[in-house]
């Protein structure tokens, strides 16, 4: 019993004890100029990969050209963005606004690979 | 138990968690040898619907936590009425004592990992203290966040914690209320559309309509909005609880598809009046 007191007293310190709040923006990367490889990939790779690969959903988001086609002629824009086409992506939830701007500044900079 | 007694449990909850340990136990020994008979639990389940109700697991109970939230409804045959995009939650929770109990989960939504701890102040009694109350805090760590895409990410900014107040009252054997005081605190949140800090002011209740089915409705305003926030609602829940033997099955609508409550209580982006709403069960598995 007194060990259980300790418990949750110790958590309930580690509660309370409140940490300081950043922003999304403060921990991001701040670029002007994404490229694909430096940018776009990383993000790719660990929000969308894990479904849109070879063989599973469409679309394939492997390769520069897949990634560029989608996000040009499909509607990747609309999916992480607006969700007025379906549901929003990825679906373990919606990517934080800078992220989606950082995708979003990629297109408009006409699809810069490297 | 007289008001005196009621506003210092307010106070020590909101206060002096810290220094009040003490008193606290205190008066939760002078509940526990109090003559009075215990109400009837309030609740049939440990959640309303999707947010906790004062009911806590007995003493040495593990129960076994199954939860589902399907895409949004008003997609139709595109996602079929939401089968497409599920979120999970998968979790268990221990009655380390009849009035403490401890619960961790893992989320799809941003492969969170949710600890609970969930504590009775003080017991409803028949002829006797009017209402129960129960404490609960979640901490929420969010597995999912990456260096490779935010460079100046440190451990800390991966939680965010949950304490809410829950005062509830069963007035007859159909029904019962309760209202819960709720503070949300992110380490990590959006500029534009989230705050740091949030309080929510909820209620909820359920309603039996046959002697093993009650239907449940759920609601938390919150305090202050941003500005800019055109994503979020405040959480409105519905849900029906079915009662079969050693499960509690609940079918849920809910305009939050996330059921870690700082997503749901911050982040519920439903839309009831444009039917985007999501749904979902919750099923527990008594052991």
């Amino acid at each position: 019993m007194k060990n259980i007191k300790l418990l949750v007293m110790l958590f309930l310190a580690v509660l309370f004890a409140s940490c300081e709040s950043k922003t999304y923006d403060e921990i991001g990367a701040k670029v002007l100029n994404p490229t694909y490889v430096a940018n776009i990939a990383p993000i790719v790779s660990n929000k969308c990969l894990s479904c849109h690969v070879t063989g599973n959903e469409f679309p394939t988001l492997e390769t520069y050209a897949q990634v560029k086609d989608a996000t040009q002629n499909g509607n990747v824009i609309c999916r992480i963005d607006t969700q007025s086409c379906g549901n929003v992506m990825p679906q373990t939830g919606r990517m934080d606004q800078g992220t989606i701007d950082l995708i979003k500044l990629w297109a408009t900079n006409g699809y810069v690979n490297q | 138990m007289n008001f005196k007694k009621f506003c210092s449990f307010l106070a020590l909850i909101y206060v002096s968690f810290s220094f009040g340990q003490d008193d606290l136990f205190k008066e939760l020994d002078t509940i526990k040898s109090d003559k009075k008979e215990i109400e009837t639990a309030a609740f049939k389940a440990l959640q309303i619907a999707t947010m906790q109700s004062t009911k806590l697991p007995v003493k040495g109970d593990w129960y076994f936590l199954v939860a589902h939230r399907f895409g949004d409804l008003s997609k139709g045959f595109d996602n079929f009425f939401g089968f497409d995009n599920a979120l999970t939650k998968l979790g268990g929770i221990y009655g380390a004592t009849n009035w403490l109990s401890l619960s961790l989960s893992r989320h799809t939504y941003n492969k969170t990992y949710e600890v609970g701890v969930k504590y009775k102040l003080a017991n409803q009694e028949v002829e006797g203290f009017p209402v129960t109350i129960v404490g609960y805090n979640t901490l929420d760590i969010n597995s999912e966040l990456s260096k490779d895409i935010y460079p100046n990410l440190e451990f800390s900014q991966r939680m965010a914690y949950s304490t809410q107040l829950l005062i509830s009252r069963k007035f007859s054997e159909i029904f019962s209320a309760q209202v819960a005081s709720i503070y949300v605190h992110k380490n990590l949140y959006e500029a534009t559309s989230d705050l740091k800090s949030t309080f929510l002011l909820g209620g909820g209740g359920r309603y039996k309509i046959t002697k093993r089915m009650s239907i449940n409705l759920e609601y938390a305003a919150r305090l202050k909005v941003p500005k800019e926030d055109t994503l979020n609602s405040n959480p409105l829940t519905l849900g029906l609880d079915i009662e079969t033997g050693g499960h509690v099955f609940q079918l849920v609508f809910s305009n939050s598809q996330p059921m870690n409550d700082i997503s749901v209580f911050t982040n519920a982006n439903g839309d009831w009046t444009k039917g985007k709403v999501y749904f979902g069960f919750n099923l527990y598995r008594v052991f």
